[in-house]
């Protein structure tokens, strides 16, 4: 080799086009309607929410997918596109009808099928638990005065009182009466949302991003369907015997 | 038959009337206003890039050329309805607020041209909604001396002079969101122009222009551009306009500084769109009247763009200037001279 072909600019110039995940993404049908060419004009980062705040721009992601190299890729794979907000301000202002907006949502998906996903969306991972365990995403414990350092003293005030609140709030609603979870479902609901999370993969597929979450909650899952399952049979026997 | 109808009063219609009459041939000149020079007469351009020649210079000897010679017949305030016969025998129907009257001709020139484009549709940028938004055109009639302002580039909605305007390229071209994906052609010029005719005129006045590519392919235009930069110190930000609010009563765009990579907002007091060109109503009926082809845009479409460009789709109606697509004022008069040319052949 060079001593040219070891500078580090000529290196990124020389890219590799056509790798493993530029194909996968490639191959998604919303490709085809989200990219014809770039203008470069910026119209989209400069509509573009995430832009304003964080360290991403959907131009970046046009012009990648364009020179389709898969260092890059993977590395925005791992990280830049779980910046976009998905509001698809881009999509309705590119003079050239490219969607940035889409190319992310095609590139999360492979992201996380390729568990490239891990790190980025390591902090939602009690939303996640919740989510699997309970049905909803978000609960009052979870905002917690150690998650919001600029909270002032009123919220904190307010923050410890939550459990008198909701009781004040919703009398007469005793599944509304908790903090863990923003409302509490029935067992039985939750042994169905849980058999839909296995049946329809979603299970496995949170397992892709989040692996240890799911040895926790499958145990969690197993006992209640136990539970449940002979809860069920005894009602069965129960009706059967009243039938005849 | 020499005779020749011409379909247009601007600069296209007037030289290849002029030209056609000069070579012996009767012109009968349709223009639906009551004046003569078209979108330049209408908007009152001012000064010509890129030699900051006064647009009455050329405009004036190529009005008067027509309405002195006797060869041609002038039809202001007229519109043709209807087409009938065949080359090189059209009856073609004239209509003026008196009546309708059918006469013989020759051949037809097409030279019914554009129309400024409505930034309207572009509801980002807010025209008709803020008053400090104003296009291209409205600002040829600012500067020139025998405006609305007399010359003065005063804001519509408080008369001061701007202290800082930002010029957005590219509206209503380049575009497909707005159905128009082509290159309005003179939108980088008439900017650069248009910019250094501000920093002239009120020297503290900071001019930024917001573009993608500045296409300066004209005869002295890329000098323009030059001249802009070193000499009058006009900003020029790579990046297209995308957004105009109002913030604390100012004008504040948005846009992306794409060559340092970061979104950007910036108040200004005065935002110029540069308005791209569109087919003009009067392109649109007169194909439909003589039913020659059009192009996906609606511009008219040549026989052949290579190998006969002034040619339509029909024997013996002939096209001319911006009516076929984007051009700046100088090829008009070119394209003007050029139609001339093919219709004296075509009728010998």
């Amino acid at each position: 080799m060079s001593e040219e072909a070891k500078n580090p600019i000529t290196e990124k110039i020389e890219s590799t086009k056509g790798g493993h995940f530029y194909k996968e993404i490639m191959k998604d049908f919303r490709i085809k309607e989200s990219l014809h060419g770039c203008l470069n004009c910026g119209t989209c980062v400069a509509n573009c929410p995430a832009a304003a705040f964080y360290d991403y721009s959907p131009r970046e992601v046009c012009q990648m997918m364009i020179e389709g190299d898969e260092e890059t890729i993977e590395e925005y794979m791992k990280s830049k596109i779980w910046n976009c907000a998905q509001c698809f301000s881009c999509k309705y202002r590119c003079p050239k009808e490219n969607s940035a907006a889409d190319i992310v949502m095609t590139m999360r998906e492979i992201a996380v099928r390729e568990g490239l996903a891990a790190e980025a969306l390591a902090g939602y991972t009690r939303i996640a638990k919740l989510v699997l365990t309970r049905g909803n995403q978000l609960a009052p414990d979870m905002l917690s005065p150690d998650a919001f350092p600029d909270w002032g003293p009123r919220m904190i005030e307010l923050s410890s009182k939550k459990m008198e609140m909701r009781e004040e709030l919703f009398k007469g609603f005793p599944g509304m009466n908790v903090v863990d979870r923003a409302w509490a479902a029935e067992d039985f609901t939750i042994y169905e949302m849980q058999r839909i999370w296995e049946e329809s993969g979603a299970l496995e597929k949170v397992g892709t991003v989040f692996p240890f979450l799911v040895d926790i909650v499958q145990d969690d899952m197993d006992d209640k369907k136990e539970e449940m399952e002979a809860k069920i049979e005894a009602k069965k026997a129960k009706l059967a015997a009243a039938g005849k | 038959m020499k005779t020749v109808l011409v379909i247009g009063g601007g600069v296209t219609g007037l030289k290849a009337s002029h030209e056609l009459a000069e070579m012996g041939y009767n012109v009968s000149l349709v223009e639906k206003q009551d004046y003569l020079g078209g979108q330049v007469a209408k908007h009152k351009y001012y000064k010509l890039a890129p030699d900051m020649r006064l647009v009455s210079e050329v405009l004036d000897p190529v009005i008067k050329n027509v309405e002195s010679n006797s060869n041609i017949k002038v039809h202001k305030h007229s519109t043709i309805t209807s087409l009938s016969g065949n080359a090189p025998e059209f009856k073609v129907k004239i209509k003026n607020s008196k009546g309708e009257s059918e006469e013989s001709f020759g051949a037809i020139v097409v030279a019914t041209g554009f129309e400024h484009f409505d930034p309207t549709v572009k509801q980002e940028y807010g025209y008709s909604r803020f008053k400090d938004v104003v296009t291209n055109a409205e600002v040829e009639e600012l500067l020139n001396p025998n405006g609305p302002t007399k010359g003065e580039l005063k804001r519509p909605s408080d008369g001061k002079i701007p202290k800082k305007v930002a010029i957005f390229q590219c509206v209503g071209s380049r575009d497909k969101q707005v159905g128009n994906p082509y290159c309005c052609r003179v939108g980088c010029v008439v900017s650069t122009k248009q910019a250094i005719e501000i920093k002239e005129k009120y020297p503290d006045t900071e001019v930024y222009v917001y573009y993608m590519d500045m296409r300066m392919f004209g005869r002295g235009w890329e000098e323009l551009y030059g001249k802009a930069m070193e000499e009058y110190e006009v900003i020029f930000t790579r990046g297209r306009g995308a957004e105009v609010t109002l913030k604390n009563e100012q004008l504040s765009l948005r846009a992306e500084e794409t060559i340092m990579d970061r979104p950007i907002q910036h108040s200004v007091d005065m935002i110029i769109l540069a308005a791209g060109q569109a087919p003009g109503d009067g392109t649109i009926d007169a194909a439909k009247v003589l039913g020659i082809k059009q192009n996906e845009y609606g511009y008219l479409a040549p026989k052949d763009d290579f190998l006969s460009p002034n040619e339509s789709s029909k024997a013996g109606i002939f096209i001319a200037g911006a009516d076929k697509g984007p051009l700046d004022v100088e090829n008009c008069i070119v394209e003007g001279a050029a139609v001339a040319a093919k219709v004296a052949s075509s009728l010998k």
